[in-house]
């Protein structure tokens, strides 16, 4: 606390004396609070004997003139030293003070909350829509189509995340073989851990995992990066340009992802494979040509093209979020933070949905 | 400046409405650009300027009133032809927005590689020739990130300019660049006006520059033009904002805020 500082009572009011700073202005405000002007009263401040004084002590002293006129009272400084003159010419007092905006209530925040969902649920949509038909419009003109731009996204979305791919395929092969070991062994069906493996990474376990992976990788990536272009007004410029943003940014990245994903999902499915390999032949001792005898047996051709398809559809809606939340940023860096991490939660929760309706309609054709 | 058309303004609104959210930024703006004059647009900040340009550009739809771009209005043109009519204007935006993931030539090749045929050493060719307009030759193959604010907005300008607009569209070109530079900018921006009958349309703060460049002028002061002409006739409107803006009165006193040392001790 400063030391500089003196307050000491008068006939109408308060001396304040020496350095007036932030320190200080705790002292002041409790000395003004004792004296707590009636309505109708007058409180004297004399600043004659002040030497220094910053922009709290200002603040400080607009704040009690306030609370005085808001009960009716009235603070007025008397005889300011040429400092204190100085300090409080500096700072001009808005006239009117705007109050922040209120927090909406419960039901306005709710209803709120339905509006701006339907309202994003139908730019989606037409997302779905004009990006879709801008992907058919680059096939068909495909000569005139800068398949460069095609090959970048391909690169990054598919070539860069073979390694994780694999690497997590090949280990919940390995789990999934281990845990049905176990139970399969109790009966003396080790063999079946074949078709077990087989089906149930190429079916479920291969686009799952890809789907996953890809959103965490890419669609994320795609929604950030599409947000930093709309906060830096390069979509705007892009525009401007006469460059449509759906055919220059949406339709390689749609097709580098629905071209991507299956391969992704194909190489899922055979390092999968292996890992029940590994575990049928060195755990289980079977020997390695009844293992794969017995996979092509469980396998068929509607289980791989069934997988591969599915892979396809997430990577489409995956791509298709990751471009809708990043175009739906508006203001700045902040929200590009949080937009992104929602579109991750959304396509999680898409691949989670789609893998049931599959489910359930290829039962069906089944 | 395509013969014939003659002095239809380039760039019209008519009681222009604009909002963001319930909040009125445009309250009813008529704004013309007649062909081959620089047009500058004033006002403080957060007056509106930047958003009056968006709704030229047709990147904001309007909440009321229309916009005429070369004579077409953009709410209603949509597709190969509005793209064609891109083609003939350029914007330089306040904080440049050039492409990130592209080099500066790359960036300024956009246009030329999307909308014509030319042969590719033939692009590079005019990439290098606009930016050595803006002196930026040796940054050729650098990325945005790498250069300077100033660099950034002329590489920008330079990418404004490289379909040889009829139009061009400045928002606070000398912002962030020193005195020299940004005079070159203004001397520049006169050059295009003179040898090609471009129109420019700029925002700015500067007076130096304003007095240089200005054929003619619009004032907004909370939405609304207060003045709109000739720039002399524009420095002679007896309003507040104006005298504050040319006579350079702090704005404050203006607005008739008053002091802390008023309020305290009780006058005013
Ligand atoms: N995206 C936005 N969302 C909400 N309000 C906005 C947005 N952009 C601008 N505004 C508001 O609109 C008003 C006008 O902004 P604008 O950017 O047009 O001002 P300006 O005249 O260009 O100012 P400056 O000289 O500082 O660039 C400001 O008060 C600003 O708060
Ligand atoms: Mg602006």
């Amino acid at each position: 606390m400063s030391t500089d500082f003196q307050c000491t009572d008068s006939a109408d009011g308060l001396v304040l004396a020496g350095v007036l700073d932030r320190d200080a202005v705790p002292v002041m405000l409790k000395a003004l609070a004792r004296k707590r002007p009636a309505a109708g009263a007058r409180l004297v401040l004399d600043l004659s004997g002040i030497v220094d004084m910053d922009s709290a002590a200002v603040a400080g002293l607009v704040t009690a003139w306030r609370h005085a006129q808001a009960s009716g009272a009235e603070v007025t400084v008397h005889a300011p030293s040429p400092v204190a003159q100085r300090a409080l010419q500096m700072f001009r007092v808005p006239d009117e003070i705007i109050p922040p905006p209120k927090p909406p209530g419960l039901f306005e925040g709710v209803g709120g909350q339905v509006i701006e969902g339907l309202r994003a649920g139908r730019d989606f949509l037409r997302l779905t829509v004009d990006g879709s038909l801008a992907v058919l419009a680059a096939l068909w003109g495909w000569r005139r189509t800068r398949w460069a731009h095609l090959v970048e996204q391909c690169i990054y979305i598919g070539s860069q995340a073979l390694p994780i791919v694999g690497l997590v395929s090949l280990l919940v092969g390995l789990t999934l073989a281990f845990q049905s070991a176990y139970q399969l062994q109790q009966f003396g069906a080790a063999i079946y851990v074949a078709d077990l493996i087989g089906v149930s990474v190429v079916r479920e376990m291969g686009p799952l995992i890809t789907a996953i992976l890809v959103a965490g990788r890419s669609g994320s990536s795609i929604a950030a990066e599409i947000g930093t272009m709309q906060v830096s007004e390069e979509i705007d410029a892009l525009k401007v340009m006469g460059l449509d943003p759906l055919r220059f940014l949406a339709v390689p990245r749609l097709l580098a992802i629905v071209l991507m994903v299956p391969l992704l999902t194909a190489l899922a499915d055979l390092l999968g494979i292996l890992g029940g390999f590994v575990v049928g032949i060195f755990y289980l001792d079977i020997a390695w040509s009844a293992f794969a005898t017995q996979l092509l047996k469980a396998l068929n051709a509607f289980d791989l093209m069934s997988g591969l398809f599915k892979a396809a559809a997430f990577a489409y809606g995956i791509g298709l979020i990751g471009l809708h939340f990043g175009f739906s940023v508006r203001g700045g860096a902040g929200e590009v933070g949080r937009t992104t991490t929602a579109s991750v939660v959304a396509s999680l929760f898409y691949i989670i949905l789609a893998d049931s309706v599959f489910s359930v309609l290829f039962y069906v054709i089944l | 400046m395509i013969p014939g058309h003659g002095t239809a303004p380039v760039v019209e609104t008519r009681q222009l409405i604009a909002k963001y959210g319930e909040r009125t930024v445009l309250r009813g703006v008529d704004f013309a650009v007649k062909p081959g004059e620089i047009k500058v647009i004033l006002g403080g900040s957060g007056g509106g300027k930047s958003t009056l340009l968006k709704h030229c550009l047709g990147l904001i739809e309007p909440a009321g009133g229309e916009v005429r771009l070369l004579g077409q209005d953009l709410t209603t043109l949509k597709g190969r032809a509005r793209e064609q009519l891109f083609t003939r204007i350029g914007m330089l935006f306040q904080y440049g927005a050039l492409l990130g993931s592209l080099t500066i030539a790359e960036n300024v090749a956009l246009p030329l590689v999307h909308h014509t045929d030319l042969p590719k050493d033939v692009v590079s060719e005019i990439v290098r020739l606009k930016l050595e307009l803006v002196e930026l030759g040796h940054a050729e193959h650098m990325l945005p990130s790498e250069l300077s604010g100033g660099m950034r907005k002329r590489a920008a300008l330079a990418r404004a300019m490289v379909m040889d607009p009829e139009v061009l569209f400045c928002d606070e070109p000398g912002a962030g660049l020193d005195p020299l530079t940004s005079a070159e900018l203004d001397e520049l921006l006169m050059r295009l006006r003179d040898r090609f009958g471009m129109a420019v349309v700029v925002v700015t703060h500067e007076l130096m520059s304003i007095e240089r460049i200005a054929d003619s002028a619009i004032m907004l002061v909370q939405g609304l033009p207060v003045a709109d002409g000739p720039l002399d006739e524009v420095k002679q409107v007896d309003h507040p904002e104006i005298r504050a803006f040319f006579g350079r009165v702090a704005a404050g006193e203006m607005r008739g805020s008053r002091s802390a040392l008023e309020i305290l001790t009780g006058r005013g």
